[in-house]
């Protein structure tokens, strides 16, 4: 072949592989796993709609209930407030979901090749390296996210009539991130998470400790520390209403000469309130003391109205942190040497 | 046409070079047998010749000077990569769906015709299968994709005698076939003796002999003579290797093709392809590399 004849040999570039067929590829590779992902969430959310239906029908019938207080209301209201505690358990055994989701199946999806050696197999091919990572990464990141999204959709119609009663804030923190988008998002997070400790680490199983791991950290800082930080907290004079419960991220007394002054200080004004405050069942009067002395409490908070501001920055950041992690897994496969 | 052409390829792994400065030019419609010890860089020279490693310097180009690796490359070469990895879990018909999945061109029927003529059933998960069976599916597969370039790297490094005759039949009867070229790499000399018509040494990362084996086993001869006149014997012709027994020489001699007479008082062999190889693994400083020059180099003059 003559330098003449190379730049139209160049222009006959063959077509590339349609991304369809990768669909029977990445199913066939990882149907283990996302069969494991289906049972899981499947398993889940079979439970979560008979609880459910049970829980609806419990808040029905303790919200229709006349005249409340009655003994006969009490009765009533009884399998609601015990499904309550149900409900709050279950919260917390769902937190993890969204990294057992994402880390099983963004793991090992490319450390598994690099750990029995078949990436030189899948490299190789005609379809080559990058269109083959590009479309497994996004089929199994869709299919991560959409499902995990249906499960968050599942749970916030069961958790409804415990926010619908006031029970909990729905900022509340082990609330928050299972409903909106943000399961969703964590779940996206996690896979990209795996994928990249993958490619970097190369060895299944410790890819998915590490990912385990980060996440984990990235979750709790998150959680502890950076979400009440998305918007400035209103502050309030005394205790805010409860009428729809706030997430309170911290609370002060002031003193009667403007000072903020210590729980301690706080604690020795009560113990020096008459009897009949110090033994009051009812926990206003403690404050009301404290009040007539001139102490005065400061909560600050976030209002409950700020749900879908916060959901929409945390899915935000997640979600672009997400495509860089996989951008970078991409890179990396791509510059790679075997 | 070149199969494989490299110029001043090198490739640096943290501080040392697994090959260095390789230039070579591999026709078409050969068997190449690319040879040498352990650690040559047989491995890293196909690896880039497929794309799954980038030079650290100089180039490779494939088939019609495509860069190596590049989707069009890809398409018309199947590489199998030493002990021949599949997805062990995978069902024999799952691994054919999956491979015709990731390429354009693919034949069905005759990955199955070839797999049932082999015994192997297509029930069985690739792990079950035998270690020469999954290196003749590996090979099933590379050919059903029907490239013009097959790379085989070791591919009978891990099989016993009968599974690599059987092996070497499958890549034999499929050149006869196709219009293939094929280029396999193995530390055995033995085994490729009878499939390789063109074979290339590499040693210390460098290409030291490259050509035709009919014209390298043409060109060269072993002289048997006095010792002592041996040194004499080099002066006047380029002796690659001399081992000395005793009052008797062996001298392994490039003759340059001429079918010269011995001179006096020695008597001249017809050299096997091992004995040509291992003489000049023995000596790394020695090179034959007669084949065609690279086409970009040709009026270069680099000294052959």
């Amino acid at each position: 072949m003559t330098a003449v004849a190379a730049p139209a040999a160049r222009a006959t570039q063959p077509r590339p592989v349609p991304w369809t067929r990768l669909v029977w590829v990445t199913w066939r590779q990882h149907r283990a796993a996302l069969v494991g992902v289906a049972a899981l969430l499947g398993g889940l959310a079979v439970y979560l709609l008979i609880m459910g239906l049970k829980i609806h029908s419990a808040y029905r019938a303790a919200a229709s209930c006349h005249p409340l207080g009655s003994a006969i209301c009490d009765v009533t209201t009884r399998p609601f407030a015990s499904y309550y505690h149900t409900a709050q358990q279950m919260s917390l055994y769902l937190q993890v979901i969204p990294v057992v989701v994402g880390v099983f199946v963004g793991a090992p999806l490319l450390a598994r090749e690099l750990e029995t050696g078949t990436f030189r197999f899948a490299w190789t091919q005609g379809c080559g390296r990058l269109r083959w990572a590009v479309d497994k990464l996004a089929l199994l990141a869709i299919a991560v996210t959409v499902a995990a999204g249906a499960f968050s959709l599942l749970f916030s119609w069961y958790y409804q009539p415990f926010f619908a009663e006031h029970l909990d804030g729905v900022l509340a923190p082990q609330l928050f991130d299972l409903r909106g988008v943000d399961f969703a998002a964590w779940t996206l997070a996690a896979f990209a998470i795996g994928a990249v400790a993958g490619v970097l680490i190369k060895r299944t199983v410790p890819a998915i400790a590490a990912s385990l791991a980060i996440w984990t950290g990235l979750d709790f800082a998150t959680t502890l520390f950076l979400r009440r930080h998305y918007q400035a907290p209103l502050l309030t004079k005394g205790a805010p209403s409860y009428s729809h419960p706030p997430w309170v991220v911290g609370n002060w007394y002031t003193g009667p000469n403007g000072a903020v002054v210590s729980q301690q200080t706080i604690r020795q004004v009560v113990a020096h309130a008459p009897e009949s405050v110090q033994h009051s069942l009812n926990p206003n009067a403690a404050t009301a003391y404290l009040t007539a002395h001139h102490y005065t409490q400061w909560t600050i908070y976030h209002p409950e109205s700020r749900f879908w501001h916060f959901q929409l920055i945390e899915g935000g950041w997640l979600v672009t942190l997400s495509l860089i992690l996989l951008a970078a897994t991409v890179w990396l496969v791509r510059r790679r040497a075997a | 046409m070149n199969v494989i052409e490299a110029r001043g390829l090198g490739k640096r792994y943290r501080r040392s070079w697994a090959l260095r400065d390789a230039s070579l030019a591999i026709p078409a419609g050969h068997v190449v047998a690319l040879v040498g010890p352990n650690g040559a860089g047989k491995t890293t020279l196909l690896h880039m010749s497929v794309g799954l490693t980038t030079p650290t310097a100089g180039q490779v180009t494939v088939l019609d000077s495509e860069p190596a690796g590049s989707p069009a490359a890809l398409d018309q070469i199947a590489f199998v990569a030493q002990d021949a990895p599949l997805y062990k879990n995978l069902s024999v018909t799952d691994m054919l769906h999956l491979t015709r999945n990731l390429n354009r061109r693919w034949d069905q029927q005759r990955a199955e015709t070839r797999l049932t003529e082999l015994n192997i059933p297509l029930d069985r998960k690739v792990g079950k299968l035998s270690g020469g069976q999954q290196a003749q599916l590996a090979l099933t597969l590379a050919l059903a994709r029907q490239p013009r370039l097959l790379v085989l790297d070791e591919p009978l490094a891990s099989l016993d005698p009968l599974a690599r005759h059987d092996f070497m039949a499958s890549v034999m009867a499929a050149v006869a076939e196709d219009d293939l070229s094929v280029v396999l790499s193995s530390h055995v000399i033995a085994d490729l003796e009878r499939v390789a018509d063109y074979l290339i040494v590499l040693s210390h990362g460098q290409v030291q002999v490259a050509g035709e084996v009919e014209e390298l086993l043409a060109e060269h001869s072993v002289l048997t003579g006095p010792a002592a006149a041996a040194d004499d014997i080099a002066e006047r012709m380029a002796v690659v290797y001399a081992r000395r027994a005793g009052t008797v020489a062996h001298l392994l001699v490039r003759t340059g093709g001429a079918a010269e007479p011995a001179p006096s008082g020695w008597e001249a062999h017809p050299v096997g392809l091992e004995e040509l190889v291992l003489a000049y693994l023995r000596e790394p400083g020695a090179a034959a590399l007669p084949g065609p020059r690279p086409r970009v180099t040709q009026d270069s003059g680099i000294p052959a």
